[in-house]
C-alpha cells in the first residue's frame, strides 16, 4: 500500500474513542444522521463501560429506528427480532406502536393476540395505548382464539359492532353502516373505524368529502393500512396508480376493488406501474402491449403500438401479426416517421411524398396530402437562411395549394418568396390566383403593395396600399407602406430631375407621417427637392438634427445623394456637416438602428459610409459601450458585410469581454467570411474548440455560425445570410466530367498520389484499393493513374462517382448539425 | 414523475372525435383544476396538450407527425378508461387488516 492511502475505517465497525464523552458525542450523531447500526455499535461500546439511563434510552431509539428501516424494506421478520433484542437490551415493554402492526403483516396474528395478556398488567393510560394497537388483530381474529379474553374487556365490548359496520359497508347498507358506527364510542380501540368507513364509502360519489373523513384519521393509528389504501384510491388524477407502490399487495388489491379493476386486467396493471418511474424503452412496451394485447382490448392495444412503431420499424411484421394489418398510408406514414426518428431525411422524403400519393387519390384526403407536402417544404426551407424555399420547397407548396387551395398561409408564403427571390412575374401570378379566392384579404393585398414597391411601379404601391388602409385602418404597417411608396416614388423622381413631381409626392408622404426618423428623413429630401438653394439648405440642416445627429445624418444625406446620384462633397458643404469630430455613443448607436432598417445588399450604402469610415473606426477604439451595445453595433455592421468595421468593433468589445463567443464569432467572420478558405489551421482549431464551449455552454445561435464558418472553410457555403443555388442536389447535378478531372487533377497537384489513394480507400474500401495495388504490381503511382481512369469511367456503366473530397492538410472533425438559435436571438429581429 | 401521459386526448380527458369547443372547454376545466401555482407539472402538460389539438389543423398535424412514444402511464390510462368504482369484497378488507384467509 502506497504511504499516501489511508484505510478506511468500516462502516460496520465504528471507532469506539476510548474517552466516553467523544463516543457519546460520536453515537449522538450516528442517531441523528440515522445512521442506526453506527449507534447502536457505539452505544453498546458505552453501556459495557457504564449503564448510564441516556445511553439505554440512545440504544433502544437505535434499535428501533434500525428495525423501522427493515421494516420499510419489506424485512418484517428482521424487524421483528430486532424489536424483541431491543426489547430484551434496553429493558423496554414489547408491545410497541409497529410491533402489532408487523407481527399481523407478518401473518402472526396469535402472537399479537398473545400480547393482550400483557396489556392487562399495564396502568390504564399504557393499556389503553397497548389496546388501540391491538385493535386490528382483536376486529380480524376467529372467536376460538379471544376465548381468553373477559366478557368486558373493552376489546370485545364493541368488536361487534365494528365487524357489523364492515359487512354493512361492503353490502352498500348505508342505514345499516350508520347504526353499527353509532355504537362504537370515541374511546373505543375501534373509533376509527368511523372516519375510515365514511370515508370508503363516499370515496368514489363524493371525493371531498372523503378526504375530509380521512383527514380526521391520525397517523399510525391500528388501521393505518386501511387508511393508507384509501389516501391512495383518493389521490387526483391518476396519481394513484404511481402511489400504489408504496402499499403492499392487500393494500394494491383494496385500491383496485375500489377503482374496479377486473382480476383479468391487475397482472398487467401492477406490471405497468412497476415501469412507471424508470421510462420503458419503447421496445418493451411494444412487447408488453403486443403480448397483452387481448387483455387491453384489440383496438386500444392497435393504437398504442402504431404510435409505437415509428420507434421499432423493425417489429412491422409482429404488428401484422397481431393486428388488423396496416393499411398502404399508415404504412408510409410510420416508415416516415422512423426515418426522420433515425436521421435520415432522404428515406423519410421518399416515404412521405409516396403517403402524399396514396393521400391525394381521395378527395377526404387530399388536404392532409397537402399538410404533408407543406412540411416537407417547411423542412427544406428550415436549412435555408432567411428560411427561402428551394425548387423542391416551391415545388411542394404550389402542389399543395392544387390540393387544398384554401390555404391563405401557404399562398402568402409563395408570394412572398417570389417577390423577395426577385421573380416578380411569378409573384404577379400567384398573387392574381391568390386575389381570386381572397379578394378582400388585407396581407394580400399588402403583398401586391410590396410587389409594387419592387417592380417600381410606386404611384401604384400607394393607390393600393390605401385600399388596403381602407380595409384595415389600424394596421400601422400600412401607413408606414404608403409613407415609403411615395418616397420611393419621390426619389425617382429626384433622379429623373423632374423637381416638381418628387416634392408633390413628399407632400403626399407628409399626410401619412408618424414617426420622428421619418420626419426627418422627409425633410432631407425635401431639402433635395426644394426650389430654391437657400431654402433647400436650410431643410438639410434641419433633417441633419432631425434623424439623430451628425453621423447618422450625414450617412442618410450621403445615402439619399448616392441615390439621386448627387456629389457628396457639396450636399455637406449645403448641410453644414462637420466630419472632423469622433462619434458619441449615442450617434454610433442611432446609426446602428439606421442601418438595420434597411435592407441588404444596397450598393449604396457602402458609398455612403465611406465618408465616415475613419471616424467609424476611431471610435470603435474609443467608446465606452455596453455590451449589449457593443452587440447591436457589430451585428448591424456584419449584416451589410461591414468587414473592417464590424472587426474592429468586435475587438473593441473583446478587450473588454474575451469570452463573449458571440464576439469572436463576429472578428472572425469579419476577418475570413469573405474569403474562408484563407483561414490557416492554427485558427480553424481554435474556433472549433471554441464551437464546441458554445454548444456546452447552451449558446445554439453562435455554435451554429461559427460551424456555418468552419464548414465554409472547408468550401461548404459561407452564407449566413445569402444563397442564390438550389441546394446540394442541384450542385451535384452541375458537377460534370470535367469538372471532375479538374477536381482529381488539383487534388494530385495539392496532395500527390497520397491523397488520392486515401480518397479511394474511403470511397471504395481499403480492400478495394489493396486489391488494385496488387494488381498493378504495388506502384503508387500506377495505382492513382488506375484510380483516376476508374473514377473518370462513362456513367452509363454505373453509378456516377461520388464527388471526390479533397484530402487537404486539414481534417475537421466531424460536427452533429445544430438546433436553430435559441437562447441568443438577433438583436434587430422581431 | 418521469414518465407523463403523451396523448394529449387523454391528457384533457376527450375523445380524439371532439371538436375546437369540446377541448377548449375540458382545457379550461383542467386549468381550473390545477392552476399553475398549485401544480405546475400538470399545468404544463395540461397546456402543452391543448396546444397540440387545439384546432381542426392541429389535429390533423398531430395525427400525421406526432411521434411521442407512449409511455407507461398512456396504457394504464387506456386501461382504467374502462373501470367503474366498485365496493371491496368483505375478505379484501380483513385481508387488508391483517386476516389471514383461513383465520376469518
Amino acid at each position: 500500500m502506497s504511504r499516501n492511502k489511508k484505510q478506511k475505517p468500516s462502516p460496520a465497525a465504528p471507532r469506539v474513542v476510548p474517552g466516553g464523552i467523544d463516543s457519546a458525542a460520536l453515537a449522538e450523531a450516528a442517531l441523528g444522521a440515522s445512521r442506526f447500526k453506527d449507534a447502536i455499535e457505539h452505544f453498546k461500546g458505552l453501556l459495557k463501560r457504564e449503564r448510564r439511563p441516556a445511553w439505554l434510552q440512545g440504544l433502544a431509539t437505535a434499535y428501533a429506528g434500525r428495525a423501522e428501516q427493515l421494516a420499510a424494506k419489506d424485512m418484517i421478520r428482521e424487524a421483528l427480532a430486532l424489536w424483541r433484542t431491543r426489547s430484551e437490551a434496553c429493558g423496554v415493554p414489547l408491545l410497541g406502536a409497529p410491533y402489532v402492526a408487523w407481527l399481523l403483516k407478518d401473518g402472526q396474528l396469535e402472537q399479537a393476540l398473545g400480547l393482550l395478556a400483557a396489556a392487562e398488567r399495564l396502568p390504564p393510560a399504557a393499556q389503553a395505548e397497548a389496546y388501540n394497537q391491538l385493535a386490528a388483530a382483536v376486529l380480524v381474529a376467529p372467536e376460538a382464539l379471544l376465548s381468553g379474553l373477559s366478557s368486558d374487556s373493552p376489546m370485545l365490548r364493541q368488536r361487534a359492532a365494528a365487524r357489523a359496520a364492515l359487512a354493512a359497508c361492503v353490502r352498500g347498507d348505508e342505514a345499516a353502516l350508520a347504526e353499527a358506527l353509532q355504537a362504537i364510542s370515541f374511546h373505543s380501540p375501534y373509533r376509527d373505524l368511523r372516519p375510515l368507513l365514511k370515508a370508503l364509502v363516499l370515496q368514489a360519489s363524493d371525493p371531498q368529502a372523503a378526504a375530509a373523513a380521512l383527514a380526521r384519521v391520525p397517523d399510525k393509528g391500528p388501521f393505518e393500512a386501511l387508511a393508507q389504501a384509501l389516501r391512495v384510491s383518493l389521490m387526483p388524477g391518476r396519481e394513484w396508480l404511481a402511489a400504489l407502490r408504496q402499499l403492499d399487495a392487500a393494500g394494491r388489491a383494496l385500491v383496485l376493488d375500489l377503482k374496479g379493476c377486473p382480476p383479468s386486467q391487475r397482472a398487467l396493471v401492477l406490471d405497468l406501474m412497476s415501469r412507471l418511474e424508470s421510462s420503458a424503452p419503447a421496445t418493451e412496451l411494444f412487447e408488453l402491449v403486443l403480448r397483452q394485447h387481448r387483455v387491453i382490448g384489440e383496438g386500444a392495444a392497435r393504437q398504442l403500438c402504431l404510435r409505437l412503431l415509428p420507434h421499432v420499424p423493425q417489429r412491422l411484421d409482429a404488428f401484422r401479426a397481431s393486428f388488423v394489418p396496416l393499411t398502404a398510408a399508415e404504412q408510409a406514414r410510420v416508415l416516415a416517421l422512423a426515418a426522420e426518428l433515425k436521421r435520415q431525411p432522404g428515406q423519410a422524403e421518399t416515404h412521405w411524398l409516396r403517403l402524399v400519393q396514396l393521400l391525394r387519390a381521395t378527395p377526404d384526403t387530399k388536404p392532409r396530402a397537402a399538410l404533408v407536402l407543406r412540411r416537407l417544404a417547411d423542412q427544406h426551407a428550415h436549412h435555408r437562411p432567411d428560411g427561402e424555399l428551394c425548387t423542391h420547397a416551391q415545388n411542394w407548396l404550389g402542389q399543395s395549394l392544387e390540393l387544398d387551395p384554401a390555404d391563405r398561409a401557404t399562398h402568402l408564403r409563395l408570394i412572398r418568396d417570389a417577390r423577395k427571390s426577385g421573380d416578380l412575374k411569378q409573384a404577379r401570378a400567384r398573387l392574381e390566383a391568390a386575389h381570386k379566392l381572397f379578394p378582400d384579404d388585407a396581407p394580400l393585398l399588402l403583398e401586391a403593395v410590396e410587389i409594387a414597391l419592387a417592380a417600381g411601379a410606386f404611384k401604384k404601391a400607394a393607390g393600393l396600399a390605401k385600399h388596403v388602409l381602407a380595409l384595415d385602418p389600424i394596421d400601422p404597417r400600412v401607413r408606414t407602406t404608403v409613407v415609403q411608396a411615395h418616397l420611393a416614388h419621390a426619389r425617382k423622381q429626384l433622379v429623373a430631375k423632374n423637381l416638381p413631381a418628387a416634392r408633390r409626392e413628399l407632400d403626399e408622404a407628409e399626410n401619412w407621417l408618424r414617426s420622428g426618423s421619418e420626419r426627418g428623413l422627409l425633410k432631407l429630401l425635401q431639402g433635395l427637392a426644394a426650389a430654391s438653394a437657400d431654402a433647400g439648405d436650410a431643410l438639410l440642416r434641419e433633417a441633419l438634427v432631425e434623424l439623430g445627429g451628425p453621423c447618422v445624418g450625414v450617412f442618410h444625406l450621403l445615402l439619399e445623394g448616392e441615390r439621386a446620384k448627387l456629389v457628396p462633397e457639396d450636399l455637406l458643404r449645403r448641410a453644414g456637416a462637420d466630419l472632423s469630430t469622433t462619434p458619441s455613443a449615442a450617434e454610433v448607436l442611432a446609426l446602428a438602428h439606421a442601418l438595420d432598417k434597411l435592407p441588404e445588399r444596397d450598393p449604396a450604402l457602402h458609398a455612403a459610409l465611406n465618408p465616415l469610415r475613419d471616424r467609424l473606426e476611431r471610435a470603435a477604439g474609443m467608446l465606452h459601450l455596453s455590451e449589449g451595445e457593443h452587440l447591436q453595433v457589430c451585428e448591424a455592421l456584419h449584416r451589410h458585410r461591414e468587414s473592417e468595421l464590424t472587426r474592429q468593433f468586435a475587438v473593441a468589445a473583446l478587450a473588454r469581454w474575451p469570452k463573449r463567443l458571440v464576439f469572436v464569432y463576429l472578428e472572425a467572420a469579419a476577418r475570413f467570411g469573405a474569403q474562408p478558405w484563407l483561414m490557416p489551421e492554427r485558427e480553424w482549431k481554435r474556433l472549433d474548440d471554441l464551437l464546441d464551449q458554445a454548444r456546452d455552454a447552451g449558446d445554439h445561435r453562435t455554435a451554429a455560425r461559427l460551424g456555418q464558418l468552419l464548414d465554409a472553410s472547408d468550401g461548404g457555403p459561407f452564407d449566413e445570410d445569402m444563397s442564390d443555388d438550389d441546394g446540394d442536389e442541384d450542385e451535384e447535378a452541375d458537377f460534370g466530367p470535367d469538372d471532375l478531372r479538374a477536381m482529381l487533377d488539383m487534388m494530385l497537384n495539392v496532395g500527390g498520389e497520397d491523397s488520392l489513394i486515401e480518397m479511394a480507400r474511403k470511397q471504395l474500401g481499403k480492400a478495394a484499393v489493396e486489391q488494385m495495388r496488387r494488381e498493378v504490381g504495388g506502384s503508387k503511382k500506377k495505382l492513382a493513374e488506375a484510380l483516376l481512369k476508374m473514377l473518370m469511367m462513362p456513367t452509363e456503366l454505373g453509378p456516377r462517382p461520388p464527388k471526390p473530397v479533397v484530402v487537404g492538410p486539414r481534417k475537421p472533425p466531424a460536427r452533429t448539425p445544430m438546433p436553430r438559435a435559441q437562447n441568443q436571438p438577433n438583436l434587430f429581429e422581431d | 414523475m418521469t414518465d407523463p401521459m403523451t396523448d394529449p386526448y387523454r391528457q384533457l380527458g376527450v375523445p380524439e372525435t371532439a371538436d375546437d369547443e369540446t377541448i377548449r372547454a375540458a382545457y379550461l376545466a383542467a386549468i381550473r383544476a390545477c392552476p399553475p401555482e398549485r401544480d405546475r407539472q400538470r399545468f404544463e402538460q395540461v397546456r402543452a396538450a391543448f396546444e397540440a389539438i387545439a384546432t381542426e389543423p392541429l389535429r390533423v398535424a398531430h395525427a400525421l407527425f406526432d411521434t411521442s412514444a407512449p409511455t407507461a402511464h398512456d396504457v394504464l390510462d387506456v386501461l382504467s378508461a374502462g373501470w367503474q368504482p366498485a365496493r371491496p369484497t368483505e375478505a379484501a378488507l380483513y385481508r387488508l387488516l391483517g386476516a389471514a384467509d383461513a383465520q376469518r
